[in-house]
């Protein structure tokens, strides 16, 4: 499953931002996941733990949060989320998932049918934080 | 907050021993025909070739290769669609089809960080990415993505490509981007203007591919496009770069 890229894209960023410090030193990492993309949040979860396992960190320390998309029309400034984005077969559903930006080929604005306007939020996989033990030598 | 994807690129890129981009500041000059018919016939000689059409708002690889885009099968990632043998497609088509992608600027980066971040390789010996006209989002992300690429340049001998070729090759020499050679592609008499481009950006070689009506009546056809004159050009010249 392709959440296994994502996962070790977070797992990989995560050891890269706490650099040479000690791995005890994380504690936790946030994660936002972006609705439009449709995760599956179980499948992610036991990547992320599986990935972590193969290296000195403890278990446990992914923290998920999901972010609801929302888009905003460049042309009439109209906002709506993904309930509202009526139309979408399974297979777009599933090349967006693959892909996020996709759902400028399959998604309209609601009031003018534009195909010009922005992702707002809710896009993909972010790291929102990291938590670092505030022993000496992990500040 | 930030953004995990670029933690990963050099992983996928880490069993392609050179990713090498077919650009131009301009269009209509053949970028896609270069690129995809390097490919093939790098692959008949026996290498493994990844193409990466970054092309988002005109896709057309899968239309040189005669390959129908489906949604890609996965396996901790995406896989490029299997074309030939040793040749492997990503690009945005599987997920679009035919139909049109108005992306604006982030969301172009966006994507390409996608497709490097979750495209799952493999043993590619090379990586051939056909690149959109110009010098927006492509080029920079992928200059400061992908350390150790290098970008064949393509110009036709029409003064006004050479102009605005002539720009690109500045903009690259600023990035830091290796340019081994000029293509001048489309060449009926002689390759006009593009060796002298090519003498004063600096770059030591010019490949002449010649105008070549075969190339749309081999369309979707990889042998055709393999042994058709421009097929042959290209071959000798990817020989001659050392990507054999």
């Amino acid at each position: 499953m392709h959440e296994w890229a994502l996962a070790d894209a977070v797992v990989e960023a995560a050891v890269a931002a706490l650099g040479s410090r000690d791995p005890s030193c994380l504690r936790g990492v946030n994660v936002l996941i972006g609705e439009l993309q449709a995760i599956d949040r179980e499948i992610f979860s036991f990547a992320l733990e599986t990935i972590l396992s193969e290296k000195p960190y403890s278990p446990g320390i992914f923290h998920l949060e999901t972010e609801k998309a929302s888009f905003r029309c460049e042309a009439c400034s109209r906002e709506w989320d993904l309930e509202e984005s009526l139309g979408i077969t399974g297979e777009q559903r599933e090349a967006i998932h693959f892909l996020p930006e996709s759902a400028h080929a399959f998604i309209r604005c609601p009031a003018c049918g534009s195909p010009d306007y922005r992702l707002q939020k809710g896009r993909g996989v972010r790291i929102l934080s990291l938590e670092v033990d505030d022993r000496e030598g992990c500040a | 907050m930030s953004d995990p994807r670029g933690a990963v690129v050099a992983k996928r890129l880490a069993g392609i021993r050179r990713v090498i981009a077919f650009s131009s500041a301009k269009g209509g000059v053949g970028k896609t025909m270069c690129t995809v018919v390097s490919a093939l016939a790098l692959a008949g000689g026996g290498q493994r070739v990844g193409i990466l059409d970054l092309d988002m708002q005109g896709a057309s690889a899968h239309l040189f290769l005669g390959i129908r885009p489906r949604l890609p099968e996965e396996k901790e990632g995406i896989l490029p669609l299997p074309v030939t043998d040793g040749v492997s497609l990503m690009s945005v088509a599987p997920f679009t089809g035919e139909r049109g992608l108005p992306l604006r600027g982030a969301e172009i980066s966006d994507a390409i960080l996608e497709l490097l971040a979750v495209t799952i390789w493999g043993p590619a010996g090379l990586l051939l990415i056909d690149m959109p006209p110009g010098m927006g989002e492509e080029i920079l992300d992928l200059a400061r993505l992908v350390p150790r690429l290098e970008t064949l340049v393509v110009s036709t001998p029409s003064a006004v490509s050479v102009s605005v070729v002539e720009r690109l090759l500045s903009v690259l020499k600023e990035l830091r981007v290796t340019v081994p050679a000029v293509i001048a592609n489309m060449v009926q008499d002689n390759a006009g203007g593009v060796k002298d481009l090519a003498r004063r950006a600096g770059v030591g070689r010019v490949f002449e591919v010649p105008q070549d009506p075969s190339i749309e009546t081999a369309l979707g056809n990889p042998g055709a496009l393999v042994s058709s004159p421009a097929g042959k050009a290209l071959r000798e010249a990817m020989l001659s770069l050392g990507y054999f």
